[in-house]
């Protein structure tokens, strides 16, 4: 959960769209590893290859409310101390 | 005997009161049960429990308030001895059943939240604080301090157990939390005064919706803080991917 809502923040905040190597570079993922999670996005709709550019990855609006939730559910734990 | 220890002039805005407290509660219900179906942890799930009960009880109490408000008019527009009897019953089991479950699920809420931060529950203990909850509930309908003097001590337990984990993430959310169960600790202590005269029980459904509109300003921090997120520059994202990476297993 940790690696899924990092990779969508770190796409979410390079403006939407980012290119695999700097996603891999950037998450501290592994070749192996980064394939089974973006396999695991792009199942979920999270994810997408971006439209105008195929080398480059998009996040899609399920994934931003994702990332947006992900990080309510942060607070809300830290709040609680849960 | 009076069954409401509310002044005539308070009649209907203590109502008030208890829906919008019910609103804040079902609130966090919504969001804890929403975070356990996101994350499957089970403490979300218990604090929605928690808190899910609680507004269960402000509904009881809404419930019965509204039929004991509703019932006493009709009883003095009929002004019958035989309709004025059945109707006094229909209150009766109202009163007795409406502030029953608003005491259980009340007392079973506060201490499902108390738990909640200590690591190992046996199940028997929970059996056990079952019992006496139950024990309570009953006994209080007469002795009313009783369920109010449970509810204190928990509420203080609870707001201890928050200040500890304050003192620990030094958040403002969690200070509005310390704040808000301590506000609704000592409400309690006006609630057990009420017999004294009417106006604490006034005062005490005020003081007790101060510390709702808390909880009220703390839910929307919560949801709203993350939709204003500014946009953060490449260093950042490096950083925030960093810090939240700590202790991940891949």
């Amino acid at each position: 959960m940790d690696i899924i809502s990092d990779i969508l923040a770190i796409v979410q905040e390079k403006g939407g769209s980012i290119k695999p190597t700097h996603l891999m570079y950037k998450a501290n993922l592994s070749h192996t590893q980064m394939k089974l999670y973006l396999e695991e996005l792009m199942e979920k709709g999270l994810i997408q290859k971006d439209t105008s550019d195929e080398k480059l990855l998009m996040i899609t609006k399920k994934g931003r409310d994702f990332v947006l939730k992900y990080h309510q559910m942060k607070d809300f734990e830290d709040t609680f101390g849960l | 005997m009076k069954i409401v220890l509310t002044p005539d002039w308070f009649l209907g805005k203590d109502v008030i009161i208890d829906v919008f407290s019910f609103i804040v509660l079902l609130l966090f219900f919504i969001l804890s049960f929403k975070n356990y179906k996101l994350d499957k942890n089970k403490k979300f799930l218990f604090l929605g429990i928690g808190f899910g009960l609680i507004s269960l009880a402000q509904l009881a109490t809404i419930m019965t308030k509204l039929v004991l408000y509703f019932d006493t008019t009709f009883t003095k527009q009929i002004g019958q001895a035989i309709i004025t009897y059945s109707v006094i019953k229909t209150v009766d089991i109202f009163y007795y059943l409406g502030f029953f479950f608003y005491r259980l699920f009340t007392l079973l809420g506060l201490y499902i939240i108390y738990k909640l931060p200590l690591e190992k529950e046996h199940k028997k203990d929970f059996f056990l604080a079952l019992f006496f909850i139950i024990v309570i509930s009953i006994l209080s309908q007469d002795l009313t301090y009783l369920f109010r003097l449970t509810a204190l001590i928990l509420l203080l337990f609870i707001t201890r157990n928050y200040y500890v984990v304050y003192k620990k993430n030094k958040s403002k959310k969690t200070l509005l939390l310390v704040l808000a169960f301590g506000i609704l600790a000592t409400s309690q202590i006006m609630f057990a005064l009420s017999r004294q005269g009417s106006s604490i029980s006034v005062i005490a459904n005020l003081w007790e919706l101060i510390s709702y509109i808390i909880l009220l300003t703390l839910i929307i921090r919560i949801i709203y803080h993350h939709g204003k997120k500014k946009k953060q520059n490449g260093y950042n994202i490096r950083y925030i991917s960093n810090s939240s990476r700590k202790g991940r297993k891949h």
